[in-house]
């Protein structure tokens, strides 16, 4: 997009800031930017999704994740006080609105058209995180504000590619309309920088269920009930309730080798049978691990290093992530390393949940032997938004 | 005239709440009476007692009545198989129940369970942990317990099983064959347990204790020839973590490098006793000895360090390292301190010279030595165990259990002789 037609398009939304009705929005100089073809050809069975609610969108709504994805984490220049950040998120929250078919009909074409989206927005998302140096400069005390520690898993892992200020997590099934979307999300940010960002697929979906590039059932035991997803998932109280901590971790998975071992070899470190992703210790996909299962000579069933026995929240006191993760594939490295993988992107109420979780992988969990962090960070993701109520409010 | 009747009325208020059913007898004999000792516990009057004759009784028997005796007429002789199908051979969710005098083997879990984890089908405790914990402020804890001359072997997970369970003793007992551990007490808060003068063999833990804490008594026990002796641990699967506040005392742990057991499904060989998030307990006046791998073994349970424990008067000899400290550098120990033990070796090296108390030392990192670990045997293919004593007295009807245990004076049990109970031990 040309710099000249962004520069319209920021004007435009700081007018619409300004507090005008929605349909006051008219000096965006709509007719030269509106070429969104109002019949596009793919968008059968495609539905839209509401970027308003309690949540944002992209977490567990639509129920099935999207096949494609752009992940972009962001630095911003300085340190932004109160009143920048809610600024900040408050724009942000609007051009998402926009974009997403939230908002009155000149801002909706304007944006897709600016944004690229010239078929619209169809199932697009946009998820929304603030890393732990914003958090903490506005209160030290609030969820998202504590950083990962280093995990023995994060040797090797460049700095560049660890944390960030800003998330933003597109979705959806147009992969490059998805790009798009979040590039133009991301050049919108005054004073940001994208510190890296990655296209990312995921195969047919039951829910959060897929197979990961190992082959195996990923996402099988998650939260799903409103129940469960707020026993374990949505912050509970605060300003900030209904918001989630994240995790990503980018996975380089050595899939040569793994595939190179046998079916039994395989299931024996996922504690996973690779057919149909029932526990090895029985019953069908969805049951439970049974983790005291033994053999009668005293072995367990589900094996000791099993990356399902070691990732089991009981061992750690943790609630249950959500898991949502993506696979990304960027080819060969010069050295000849595939540099393919999993996104890990899991949300939950507090960041000990992964924190403890991820130590007792790296020490007894034989799966890590076929991982590679590439990058990492966490993110606190706001509570979701609507007209009346903008993104990241509970920060003002 | 004035305290006696003061006696008569507290005497009245500790009385069961139910009124007894008229004619239950006091006394049930089996065969004689009833034909299976699950329809004598039902016949029985509460508060009463169970005689049981020798012979081999093939059921699950469930005690879910206030103050009942089940007493088998000859230790050796009176057997509950579980045949390497039922879950369990003894099963105590009543107040004041004993169990004395019996055998049991070959259940697929449990061989004598005493838990207020219950519900109308049976024990929850380890039915497998889900996603979301049994709240325990729902299962109140069996109150007053007693488990006396109870031999229990080749049981799928445990022997001698209290959990949830207060104010109780388990002595004079054997277990071995276990595939998890001989004799375990767990999730308990002011427990007033005590574990004495049992034995423990062939198991893959002689015996274990997770998060039962404040007033657990572990004295003059032989917990010899497992593969691994005993363990302090903490664990976030069950209620009332991190591990604290027990007397571990006069006890033998010894030689646990017995591959004759099933395996320690997480590999385990060669340890004398583990501390596992384990967390100001006081370690005195045993003899660890001969444990290949180390003889006190420190570490942490995820993020629960082990802390301030005090290791005191042991005979620590010949085990691969006397004390080792394996914690991870996410949750080092802490104020762990070793005063008057005669142990010479150690990882890290200075750990046994860290003298008491020891506020603020921090400690972890240590490595152990590389042993080969044999596979495990089946749980029903351990040999039995040789014939044990007999409780002294089978006529009696016993008095109701105590509400507290009387005090146990550390010096009822001071450092051990090698061939401590070697007379009811099959390895020695």
């Amino acid at each position: 997009m040309s710099e000249l037609r962004r520069r319209d398009l920021l004007r435009g939304l700081a007018t619409a800031g300004l507090g005008a009705a929605a349909g006051a929005a008219g000096g965006w100089g709509v007719a030269q930017l509106t070429d969104v073809d109002p019949d596009p050809p793919a968008a059968a069975g495609i539905e839209p999704v509401d970027p308003h609610g309690r949540h944002q969108a992209g977490i567990v709504r639509p129920g099935t994740p999207q096949p494609h994805g752009l992940l972009a984490v962001l630095d911003l220049a300085g340190t932004p006080d109160r009143t920048s950040l809610v600024r900040l998120t408050r724009d942000l929250g609007e051009r998402i609105s926009a974009l997403t078919g939230a908002a009155s009909g000149d801002a909706v074409a304007a944006a897709q058209s600016e944004a690229g989206l010239f078929d619209g927005a169809g199932d697009l998302t946009v998820t929304v995180g603030l890393g732990p140096r914003l958090v903490s400069a506005i209160d030290p005390s609030l969820p998202g504000s504590e950083d990962l520690p280093e995990f023995a898993s994060d040797a090797g892992l460049a700095l560049e590619r660890r944390g960030g200020d800003l998330l933003l997590a597109g979705y959806g099934s147009d992969p490059n309309a998805t790009a798009s979307a979040v590039t133009w999300l991301a050049a919108s940010i005054a004073g940001a920088r994208i510190r890296w960002s990655q296209r990312l697929f995921r195969g047919p979906s039951q829910g959060t269920i897929t197979r990961n590039p190992l082959g195996f059932h990923d996402g099988v035991i998650v939260p799903r009930t409103e129940t469960e997803l707020n026993e374990h998932v949505w912050l509970p109280e605060g300003p900030l309730a209904g918001g989630a901590v994240c995790v990503i971790r980018r996975l380089r998975l050595d899939t040569s080798r793994f595939h190179g071992a046998s079916r039994t070899e395989q299931e024996a470190v996922i504690g996973r049978r690779r057919a149909d992703g029932a526990p090895l210790s029985g019953g069908g996909q969805r049951d439970e691990v049974d983790l005291l299962a033994k053999t009668p000579e005293g072995e367990y069933l589900t094996p000791a290093r099993s990356h399902a026995r070691a990732a089991h929240p009981s061992f750690t006191g943790s609630n249950l992530m959500l898991r949502r993760g993506y696979s990304f594939d960027d080819g060969t490295l010069p050295d000849g390393t595939r540099d393919a993988g999993l996104m890990f992107v899991c949300f939950q109420r507090e960041l000990r949940t992964f924190v403890q979780t991820q130590h007792r992988l790296d020490e007894t969990d034989d799966l890590m032997g076929f991982t590679t962090a590439t990058a990492s960070g966490t993110f606190l993701i706001l509570p979701g938004f609507s007209r009346n109520r903008p993104l990241g409010a509970a920060l003002s | 005239m004035t305290l006696a009747l003061a006696t008569l009325l507290l005497a009245g208020c500790s009385s069961p709440a139910e009124p007894p059913v008229a004619d239950a007898p006091s006394v049930v004999q089996v065969p004689a009476d009833a034909p299976t000792i699950s329809e004598a516990v039902d016949l029985v009057a509460e508060g009463g007692m169970v005689l049981v004759s020798p012979g081999t009784y093939e059921e699950e028997v469930t005690i879910d009545k206030a103050g009942v005796t089940l007493r088998g007429l000859d230790r050796n002789e009176t057997v509950i198989d579980g045949g390497g199908t039922r879950a369990f051979g003894v099963f105590a969710s009543a107040d004041g129940v004993r169990i004395e005098n019996l055998t049991v083997h070959s259940t697929l879990f449990y061989g004598v369970l005493v838990t207020g984890m219950h519900d109308e089908n049976g024990p929850l405790a380890h039915g497998g942990p889900g996603y979301t914990e049994l709240d325990p402020s729902e299962f109140p804890p069996v109150e007053r317990f007693s488990i006396d001359h109870v031999t229990a072997y080749n049981n799928g997970l445990y022997g001698i099983y209290a959990f949830n369970a207060r104010h109780g003793q388990i002595v004079d007992s054997y277990a071995s064959g276990s595939a998890d551990s001989g004799f375990y007490v767990g999730q308990c808060e002011e427990c007033d347990i005590l574990v004495a003068r049992n034995v423990a063999e062939r198991n893959a833990i002689g015996f274990e204790n997770a998060n039962a804490s404040d007033s657990v008594t572990i004295a003059g026990n032989r917990f010899a020839g497992n593969r691994v002796g005993m363990t302090l641990v903490s664990n976030y699967q069950e209620a009332f973590t991190p591990q604290r506040e027990n007397l571990v005392v006069g006890n033998l742990i010894a030689g646990n490098e017995n591959g004759e057991s099933p395996a320690h499904a997480l590999g385990a060989f060669g340890i004398g006793l583990a501390l596992n998030g384990g967390q100001r307990n006081t370690v005195l006046s045993n003899r660890i000895e001969g444990n290949p791998t180390a003889g006190v073994l420190l570490s942490n349970a995820e993020d629960i360090p082990s802390l301030a424990n005090e290791f005191r008067l042991n005979q620590l000899s010949a085990n691969g390292l006397d004390a080792a400290d394996i914690s991870a550098s996410r949750a080092p120990s802490e104020g762990n301190c070793f005063a008057d033990n005669t142990a010479s070796t150690s990882s890290p090296a200075e750990l046994v010279s860290t003298t008491c108390p020891a506020e603020g030392a921090t400690s972890g990192g240590g490595t152990l030595p590389e042993l080969t670990v044999p596979r495990g045997l089946s749980f029903l293919d351990i040999p039995p165990p040789p014939a044990q004593p007999q409780l002294a007295d089978l006529e009696s009807a016993p008095d109701r259990l105590p509400d507290a245990l009387p005090a146990v004076a550390a010096d009822e049990y001071p450092l051990p002789a090698v061939d401590l109970l070697a007379d009811r031990a099959a390895v020695t």
